[in-house]
């Protein structure tokens, strides 16, 4: 269920920031037409879903969604957490940093656990898209001291 | 066009194609597409996507070579992994695991991985032949079309997109109508408003599609398999020996039938609007194995469940090219990458667009068979170097892949907004998957909406607001009906089943 409710929630939130823009007529379509209408059709195609899911729930007993099971759940919010975190940091840090304790923490998160093995790896990934990047493709990636 | 000047075309495209940097450019997208179809979790669309930045500074030409080589190198470099490892390395080398993977169970992996490769270079070959002769006059053709055939003709790819992405049709169109929506973020195209922008300057821009694209389907790849169990994540696999990497007499006969057929059927299948290699391999293992002499074979190490398929994914590839550059309306998602790409280096697709630039479409088209020969080099007596790679186990395979992401998408644009877009894309993604919702219609919707709306309010003009004007002109019409044929068909199907259902109660 969840799903569909929240593309009807995306159908009236577009219906409605669309209805701002000025909709105008089928004559002279303005800005909000397109969204307008689309949104409309969104919301209509969530409400049949959800008719559809409901029904369907009846027969079978309420629907049951493939939940994973708690620890890998844990670590995937784990490694999309330190993902978030690092690319927080990407200003701060500098690139070359950032990329290191990008690649320590998910290192660790998905089981790498000797010190050395991850200290190794990140200095080596987070060395060689260095290289890659900023001094071979120039691309002006964020740094923070002595231009790392 | 004559044949003549086709061929003379052709031979003007091979010299753009044999310049050296294109030459380069052409193996620097072979070996990547080989080495992305090869990885788990980082498919062809996130591969020519985080691509996009490295082929800033070229011409379009050289872009487009390189882009369209990671394409069909991906077909070659999938089959890798589902003949040594049962993995499909992308989606469209799913129905090579059957076959390949008992192949290489009983010591004939070698010949398995090169059964594949010249399946693939016979197809691609031909496919291509297709695509030089076919697309021109299609071109030609389609320079009638107007906004309401280009907007009908949409509405239709969408929806029979959504119809074979697999799954259920409502989820995969309510996908596609959330891509339009995003679509509209940004300058509005026809009058130049500011929509959904909530008074951010970074908004104007609209969405960066790179962005939605290497979320989606790498980073949302990534999250599905750091969730695996522990064990899977240390797995490292074994490269058996490519001794006798060459396939007998014997397997040449037996699969010479198969590619040929693999071909029609990839052909065919591309010129429809879906994940044409996906379907096409499917398509072509049922044929196979419907008209074997020996049916009972296939599971346990047929040839031809090797050599059909295989073809048949390349050919669809192929052919996906033609609605592409003859439209300038991709029907699957990695071609509506290219054609961002080709948007971003000013190329502006559609049927005119052989005749304004036939050094890009000629050059891009001989660059094919070049790429497709380096491609059976690279996996003939090369396949064994790629293959280690997979010793790499998962645990370090997946953050480096993160690394990647995050590294090309900052390059695209060296906008932090992109990063988090595609980082709330990856999410979404994840979601989606557990969902069972598909992210192809959203992708390509997301691509193509703004190209509809301006097709949709441009016919409305023209007509003073009647939408009559859909249905009087013909080729509009017939585009219609057959879109309101597929929508139908689910209806349809559902109700024979029930009227079967009461039937079988009554009696």
């Amino acid at each position: 269920m969840t799903p569909a409710i929240l593309l009807l929630l995306f159908g009236v939130a577009t219906a409605v920031l669309s209805l701002q823009i000025r909709v105008g007529t089928l004559r002279a379509p303005g800005s909000g037409f397109f969204p307008f209408y689309v949104g409309l059709l969104l919301i209509l195609l969530a409400v049949i879903h959800l008719a559809e899911l409901r029904r369907r729930g009846r027969d079978r007993g309420g629907d049951k969604m493939g939940a994973p099971p708690q620890n890998s759940w844990r670590r995937v919010l784990l490694f999309l957490g330190a993902t978030l975190l690092s690319t927080g940091l990407l200003t701060f840090l500098g690139y070359s940093l950032a990329a290191f304790v990008l690649m320590a923490l998910l290192l660790y998160i998905l089981g790498v656990r000797r010190w050395v093995h991850v200290v190794a790896i990140a200095l080596c990934a987070a060395g060689v898209s260095y290289a890659l990047f900023v001094l071979w493709l120039q691309i002006p990636l964020p740094t923070a001291g002595f231009g790392l | 066009m004559d044949v003549v000047g086709a061929l003379q075309y052709l031979a003007a495209g091979f010299s753009v194609a044999t310049a050296p940097e294109n030459l380069f450019y052409c193996l620097a997208g072979a070996v990547v597409g080989t080495l992305v179809g090869v990885l788990p979790g980082l498919g062809p669309i996130a591969g020519i996507a985080l691509l996009i930045p490295a082929t800033f500074n070229l011409n379009a030409t050289s872009a487009i070579i390189m882009l369209a080589g990671i394409y069909y190198g991906a077909m070659y470099g999938g089959s890798t992994t589902s003949i040594l490892l049962n993995v499909p390395g992308e989606t469209a080398s799913v129905m090579t695991c059957i076959d390949g993977y008992q192949m290489a169970r009983k010591g004939r992996a070698g010949p398995a991985l090169a059964i594949c490769a010249i399946g693939s270079f016979v197809a691609g070959g031909l496919a291509i032949l297709g695509l030089a002769f076919l697309a021109p006059p299609l071109a030609d053709a389609a320079l009638a079309f107007g906004p309401p055939e280009f907007f009908s003709l949409m509405v239709f790819g969408f929806v029979v997109l959504s119809n074979v992405t697999g799954g259920s049709l409502i989820k995969s169109l309510m996908m596609a109508l959330v891509g339009l929506i995003i679509g509209t973020i940004g300058l509005d195209p026809v009058s130049g408003n500011p929509r959904f922008t909530f008074g951010q300057v970074s908004l104007l821009g609209g969405i960066e599609f790179v962005a939605v694209a290497i979320g989606l389907f790498g980073i949302g790849e990534v999250l599905v398999n750091v969730e695996q169990p522990a064990e899977v994540l240390e797995q490292r696999v074994l490269v058996p020996r490519f001794r006798d990497l060459y396939p007998s007499l014997q397997d040449l006969k037996e699969s010479v039938g198969a590619i040929l057929r693999g071909t029609g059927i990839g052909f065919g299948v591309g010129l429809v609007p879906g994940p044409a290699p996906v379907i096409a391999t499917y398509a072509s293992y049922m044929v196979e194995k419907r008209i074997s002499d020996h049916p009972e074979a296939f599971g346990h190490g047929a040839i031809e469940g090797v050599a059909g398929p295989e073809a048949a994914n390349n050919a669809a590839c192929q052919s996906a090219f033609i609605p592409l550059f003859v439209l300038g309306i991709p029907f699957a998602p990695p071609t509506a990458i290219l054609l961002g790409a080709l948007l971003i280096h000013g190329v502006n697709p559609g049927p005119a667009m052989i005749a304004e630039h036939p050094q890009l479409f000629w050059g891009v088209v001989a660059s094919m068979y070049i790429g497709n020969f380096i491609l059976l080099l690279l996996n003939l007596p090369f396949v064994p170097l790629f293959a280690n790679i997979l010793r790499i186990p998962k645990k370090v395979l997946l953050p480096l892949v993160m690394l990647f992401c995050l590294t090309g998408m900052y390059s695209v644009n060296n906008f932090m907004l992109d990063l988090w877009v595609m980082l709330g894309c990856g999410a979404i993604g994840y979601l989606m998957r557990k969902w069972a919702y598909e992210g192809a219609p959203l992708l390509l919707a997301l691509v193509l909406g703004p190209r509809l709306e301006v097709a949709f309010r441009q016919s409305l003009m023209i007509s003073h607001g009647g939408f009559g004007i859909f249905v009087e002109r013909p080729v509009s019409l017939v585009f219609l009906l057959a879109t309101l044929g597929f929508l139908l068909l689910p209806l349809f199907r559902y109700a024979v089943r029930s009227l079967g259902r009461r039937k079988a109660t009554a009696a």
